[in-house]
């Protein structure tokens, strides 16, 4: 049984009448131990399918599944008192910004030990033992001295590294990082990532990136899913996707980053943005930038079809006409 | 091939208060750095956070004097220019910023922002300024309805555009663009990379590009210079570097930078640590502390910069490591 399980969800926000669909029909399944990389334009609906399986979207938009399951649990008909017993044990998350997401008037200690007071029940020298000890596995020099700092007295990067050692404080089975290196000089960044990746090994949790920046997940990704406008356009294991993307959109993105485009002058490009709420097209969402669009793609929405190594949403993916 | 910019020895310290009765230290953000700018082609800057690079756009733009050393714009010096002098000379050199939603006025509306540098530079009468104003809109991609909105009316990536239809509106020599491209999306990216090189071809203007994005860099830039803790430490013509980088903070760079197909990456070298302190910079090379090549030599002596392959480099031990 997979980990984590996702069978058409939808995330809608606004009125009943009028309402926004940020996430439509999306599937995912992601199973202990692996490294699944989500990758997106902004408005793609990348963040609000991971903060609707967390149950951060409480009260704002409505979540409508036919199976969100973590770990054998029902998240769709679970309380909120068991709710909170997973989230931040079993799935934990890191978000883009490190220093919007630590309080800046506790110490980091303090922040890291209070995780372990409520999830284990840690007290006294054990806990502070404890917290020391996760300073010091994502590598935080001087650790022992670095426990009573506040978060504006650390560099982003290690203030990165703080965050990281709250979110594997209790061993979580699934970590969900949410552009963790966005920020980040790209030094650091390759240490980030060094660190995140041996913490998923060492620990066999799953890890779901989500990511604008297609090269950090070609690193370490075993499987991409490609989103846009709400909806997974396509989703297929690593390398095989970067090598052969099969929907319009994973070739447009791929193209558009310089390195593709080695000694050219300009960069190909993807006209125009991710449609917002009131411009949605009536057939494929990307009809209206899709350079190899056709009558079909105006007017009737493409299906999930099955490719070699995943699925695609595309009327005419590129591997079938090529072949 | 004309030189539109010189610098020699540009040097800028500033003074950091360290409390009431303790003696100001000294912050050395850039430390005697020189090149040359030459019309129409584009010197790339790169280096992690506090390495220099904001402080030499200031300079460059003529924001503030340096300490030290002089800076030629077209032949006349701006460290001894008069504030009349200085004024004329501002006009050369516009900047483009990273973040368009903080360097847009929200209240002022697109048309107005644009003619905001004719009104104050040139005697030019109000209707004249407006059609100025809307043949760069065009020119940059805006449509003429857009005269009349307010910025947050626009996308991430039109804004950007907008900022660099404002930073052109006088025809500046010299474009100074501080991470113009790093808070938006790859497809938009291209986009806006792509604008940049149009109108270098078309007004022959020589861009400062600054960026810690190698994949970007490599694409636009015609010289690179790589700078670390206000030195430079690498600068030479762009294909020379990253064909054969010499110096190892050049090789850990470029080494760190996620690929879409890593397996075809030469270069393997990592380094450890963060960018020390400006305030207490090591002593000899600044970074012997994280270079894996580091001896005793690097310790105590400043390595100069030197001629060596058809580029200047700091290190003393270039030859070594790379033969």
């Amino acid at each position: 049984m997979s980990l984590l399980e996702i069978k058409n969800l939808s995330v809608e926000f606004g009125s009943q009448h009028n309402p926004f669909r940020a996430v439509e029909g999306l599937d995912l399944t992601v199973e202990q131990g692996e490294i699944v990389g989500i990758v997106g334009e902004s408005g793609s609906g990348k963040s609000v399918t991971m903060m609707a399986m967390m149950g951060l979207l409480e009260g704002q938009g409505r979540i409508v599944a036919d199976t969100l399951q973590f770990d054998g649990k029902d998240l769709l008909t679970i309380s909120a008192r068991e709710r909170r017993k997973i989230v931040g044990k079993d799935i934990a998350m890191i978000f883009q910004d490190p220093m919007t997401s630590l309080n800046p008037s506790y110490t980091v200690g303090y922040q890291i030990m209070e995780v372990l007071k409520i999830h284990q029940g840690l007290r006294g020298a054990a806990l502070k033992q404890r917290a020391l000890e996760l300073m010091e596995m994502v590598e935080i020099p001087a650790a022992a001295s670095r426990l009573a700092a506040y978060p504006h007295q650390l560099s982003g990067g290690m203030s990165q590294r703080v965050v990281i050692a709250m979110a594997i404080a209790c061993s979580p089975k699934l970590l969900i990082a949410d552009e963790p290196t966005t920020a980040l000089d790209v030094t650091i960044q390759a240490q980030i990532m060094d660190l995140l990746v041996n913490l998923q090994k060492s620990q066999n949790m799953a890890l779901i990136m989500i990511t604008h920046d297609l090269a950090v997940v070609a690193e370490v990704a075993h499987k991409v899913a490609v989103m846009y406008a709400g909806q997974v356009a396509e989703m297929a294991k690593v390398p095989g996707i970067f090598r052969k993307p099969a929907h319009p959109y994973t070739e447009a993105l791929l193209k558009s980053i310089p390195e593709h485009s080695k000694g050219a002058h300009r960069l190909s490009t993807l006209a125009g943005i991710v449609p917002g709420q009131y411009d949605r097209p009536s057939g494929c969402l990307l009809s209206p930038r899709c350079p190899y669009v056709q009558d079909k793609c105006k007017a009737q929405r493409p299906g999930l079809t099955a490719i070699e190594g995943g699925v695609v949403r595309c009327h005419y993916p590129i591997t079938a006409k090529e072949a | 091939m004309s030189t539109v910019l010189q610098a020699r020895d540009l040097t800028r310290y500033y003074d950091v208060a360290q409390g009431l009765f303790k003696p100001a230290a000294q912050v050395k953000a850039l430390n005697g750095v020189s090149f040359e700018l030459t019309a129409g082609k584009t010197l790339a800057v790169v280096g992690e956070s506090g390495c220099g690079k904001s402080t030499l756009a200031r300079q460059l733009t003529l924001i503030e004097p340096p300490t030290a050393g002089s800076l030629l714009l077209e032949g006349q010096d701006a460290a001894t220019a008069s504030k009349a002098e200085l004024k004329a000379m501002r006009t050369k050199v516009q900047m483009v910023f990273q973040n368009p939603y903080a360097s847009l006025n929200p209240r002022q509306k697109i048309g107005t922002q644009l003619g905001e540098p004719l009104d104050i530079n040139t005697s030019l009468s109000a209707s004249e300024r407006e059609e100025r104003v809307r043949a760069m809109m065009t020119r940059v991609g805006l449509r003429p309805e857009h005269y009349y909105r307010y910025p947050h009316m626009f996308s991430g990536g039109q804004r950007q555009r907008i900022a660099i239809a404002r930073a052109m509106m006088l025809n500046p020599r010299i474009v100074v663009a501080d991470e113009p491209t790093s808070a938006l999306d790859v497809s938009i990216q291209a986009q806006v990379l792509n604008l940049f090189m149009d109108l270098q071809e078309e007004f022959n203007t020589a861009y400062v590009f600054i960026s810690h994005n190698l994949a970007v860099v490599e694409h636009v830039a015609d010289e690179l210079m790589v700078m670390y803790l206000g030195r430079a430490v690498e600068v030479g013509a762009k294909e020379k570097i990253y064909s054969r980088p010499l110096h190892p903070y050049t090789q850990a760079l470029l080494s760190a930078t996620p690929s879409i197909h890593p397996e075809d990456r030469r270069i393997k070298i990592k380094i450890h640590g963060e960018l020390p302190s400006p305030l207490n910079p090591p002593s000899g090379c600044t970074f012997h502390k994280r270079c894996p090549f580091a001896n005793e030599r690097c310790q105590q002596e400043v390595p100069e910069l030197r001629a060596l392959d058809e580029r200047m480099i700091a290190c003393h031990h270039a030859e070594n490591i790379n033969s």
